[in-house]
């Protein structure tokens, strides 16, 4: 059977009629790439359960949602940054509605000596040669099946190239889904590049109006040269209703470093996909992550590390709790390749049910060719300690207050590992106002 | 009337009876202590009194302050002023020790309808409770009791319940795992917050503790019972002949 798929969908011919409009359709390389994603598409349709890395999270229901492409309209009127956004104190906003560049809503200022920072759009009309190098390398559509989808309607993102050796700076991209009366799907490609020596750091919040129905499907391209480091923070905070399927391609150099986090706070449907290739030695990669789900939510975080070559070290640490009827999975992947000698890979996934409806499902697989490793994984689930709650409601707490900081309690060590304190300390209010919610 | 009244209380566990009709009447300003042999129910009473769940009251009741206190939530029964030192503290990693203790405080404080602790008045009261526990001013950055040593852990017992300042406190072994410096510290922790407002409950296995919290009364408890009661002289009848005269009793 045929999983179901956007091109299955009426709406298809919506899309099929904006093809044309599509920035850089005249350009033949980039015309190439969206042919061979549709082609691929067209052949195997989005990912089903029969795929093994998507047996846990069918996208069967977003064939029932008739998404319109919001691709190169940008109708809809937002005048604000929504308030679930965390205001990150020195970071510069670049602001997406729908997928586009909104001018209005970014912080427009000049670009410091060393970086540049421009749209997707514009540079495909205008300096298509930038692009060609990176664009579609990383990311490529026969390998991962939300490229695919993303190349085929890709419309704008955001492009940041940071020169050798640039000093560093702090940039939040806000990414709003905004579908006003109809649903709309948007596919916002996004390019970060860092030259040797370079560092960076990025949050992406993905948040949107309430009661919206929407799927963003942003894909990005990482390339981190030697000795550069990149600091990359997501939040994920979609509406219930929306869709939210991303995928991100990183290739780290000899010595160079990913430190990553996820959270995953909802969102009807979201997965989020990291692939990591340590090209060169003594690179470092951490993806860590949280995610808290409730209601019907859906949340699925997939990795793959693959260590091609000697002395790299990768590190991930995932807590999660699941609440009401919710479902998460994690899945994590660790390649290491009959030369990557010296790998050091470390992964651990907990979970915490706060009550008996939700699902986890966790599978980490450790594929290990290379015999002189230090290679550790774990993973558990479990219900809070009647003990730890007893405890603290014999000091006077009340149980909901109590079980809010053992929840606290459960995730913090997962906070910690965020080493940009400005962020931790956004994003541990984000889920301290999560468990509010909770209990409220 | 007694602050504490417990009357015939009968309680098992997985159908097990573990306390065969305890019944004992504690009044504000006294100071009470259990002495009995392992296994014979002394943390079951203690738990019964703060309220965990998992056992079975088939008989009896526990009074406090007139009020029904088995009918109250463990929270409820600690903001009316019940305190337990727990023979056993759990250690709850990711909670640091400051934010419990801040917490535990405001939850009386609302209760009491006072507004939250102010941060430096509550570190400038911690700072000054620490220093008379011999307590080191940065283990309240640490997670509550994670890798604390028994007698940090007991210490840490005791500085709750000072902060806590609860009208009736069960002190289970507070004692075990002491040297004999810990122990006077402790001891004059629990000897500071004596007055005639409140009550204490000593639980311990040796007369030792009883040396520097001096009783007013002492109870031998054996085989779920309490078999003598008597005052001060009686711990040190116990500490010379032990518990072995009372094990028929059970
Ligand atoms: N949760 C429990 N499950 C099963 N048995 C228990 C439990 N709690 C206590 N007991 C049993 O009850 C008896 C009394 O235990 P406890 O109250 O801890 O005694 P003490 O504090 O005097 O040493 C023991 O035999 C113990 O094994
Ligand atoms: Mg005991």
């Amino acid at each position: 059977m045929r999983a179901t798929g956007l091109l299955d969908h009426p709406f298809r011919e919506a899309y099929a009629a904006k093809l044309g409009a599509l920035p850089g359709a005249t350009q033949a390389w980039v015309d190439g790439l969206r042919q061979t994603a549709r082609g691929i598409l067209n052949a195997s349709g989005l990912p089903g359960p029969k795929i093994e890395t998507w047996k846990f999270t069918g996208l069967g229901d977003l064939a029932k949602v008739p998404f319109g492409p919001a691709a190169c309209a940008q109708d809809i009127d937002v005048r604000d940054i929504p308030l679930g956004v965390p205001r990150i104190a020195g970071a510069r906003r670049i602001v997406l509605v729908n997928g586009v560049l909104s001018e209005a809503l970014s912080d427009v200022i000049a670009d410091p000596a060393g970086l540049r920072i421009a749209s997707l759009k514009y540079l495909l009309a205008r300096e298509p040669q930038t692009l060609k190098p990176i664009l579609g390398g990383l990311a490529a559509s026969g390998s991962l099946p939300l490229a695919a989808l993303n190349t085929a309607y890709m419309a704008d993102g955001v492009v940041i190239l940071a020169d050798k050796d640039f000093p560093g700076t702090t940039l939040h991209i806000i990414s709003i889904g905004a579908a006003g009366s109809d649903p709309v799907a948007f596919h916002p490609r996004h390019l970060i590049s860092l030259a040797a020596g370079a560092r960076l750091t990025v949050i992406e919040t993905h948040v949107g109006l309430p009661g919206q129905s929407y799927l963003a499907n942003p894909v990005t391209e990482i390339s981190v040269a030697q000795n550069a480091s990149l600091k990359r923070y997501v939040m994920v905070a979609d509406d219930n209703d929306a869709f939210h399927l991303a995928a991100a391609s990183v290739s780290l150099a000899a010595h160079s470093s990913l430190d990553a986090f996820h959270l995953g706070l909802g969102g009807g449907k979201v997965r989020q996909e990291v692939n990591v290739s340590i090209n060169g030695e003594e690179a470092d990669c951490r993806i860590n992550g949280l995610y808290a789900l409730n209601g019907k939510q859906h949340h699925d975080l997939t990795t793959v590390i693959d260590h091609a070559v000697p002395h790299g070290t990768s590190s991930q640490l995932v807590k999660g709790v699941v609440d009401g009827a919710s479902h998460a999975v994690f899945q994590g992947r660790i390649h290491v390749a009959k030369d990557a000698q010296k790998t050091d890979a470390r992964q651990l996934h907990k979970a915490l049910f706060l009550s008996k409806g939700p699902a986890v499902d966790c599978k980490p697989e450790l594929e290990i060719f290379a015999d002189d490793v230090q290679c550790a994984h774990g993973a558990a689930t479990g219900e809070l300690d009647p003990n730890h709650l007893f405890y603290l409601m014999a000091r006077g707490i009340d149980r909901d207050a109590a079980r809010a900081l053992l929840v606290a309690g459960f995730l913090e060590d997962a906070i910690v590992t965020i080493t940009d304190e400005t962020v931790r300390a956004a994003f541990s209010n984000v889920v301290q106002s999560w468990l509010k919610r909770r209990t409220a | 009337m007694a602050l504490i009244e417990i009357n015939n209380l009968h309680v098992s566990v997985q159908g097990k009876e573990i306390l065969k009709g305890i019944s004992l009447s504690i009044n504000a300003g006294e100071v009470h202590a259990i002495m009995g042999p392992n296994g014979t129910g002394k943390s079951t009473l203690s738990n019964i009194i703060a309220g965990r769940d998992g056992y079975q009251i088939t008989q009896g009741s526990v009074t406090f302050d007139g009020q029904d206190l088995l009918a109250m939530e463990p929270d409820a029964r600690a903001r009316a002023g019940v305190f337990l030192a727990f023979q056993y503290p759990v250690e709850i990693p990711g909670v640091s020790t400051s934010a419990f203790l801040k917490t535990a405080i405001n939850a009386k404080r609302r209760d009491q309808g006072k507004p939250e602790i102010d941060a430096m008045e509550f570190l400038k009261l911690v700072k000054a409770k620490n220093k008379a526990l011999g307590i080191p001013d940065d283990m309240i950055k640490r997670p509550l009791n994670v890798g604390f040593s028994g007698g940090e852990k007991k210490r840490a017992e005791v500085l709750q319940m000072t902060l806590l300042e609860p009208r009736f406190a069960v002190l289970d072994e507070t004692d075990s795992g002491l040297d004999i410096d810990a122990l006077k510290v402790v001891s004059d922790g629990v000897n500071a917050l004596r007055d005639p407002s409140r009550a204490f409950l000593v639980i311990t296995h040796y007369q030792r503790l009883l040396n520097y919290i001096v009783p007013d009364h002492v109870h031998v408890m054996a085989g779920g019972r309490i078999v003598k009661s008597g005052g001060k002289e009686l711990a040190h009848e116990l500490e010379a002949e032990g518990y072995a005269k009372y094990s028929t009793a059970a």
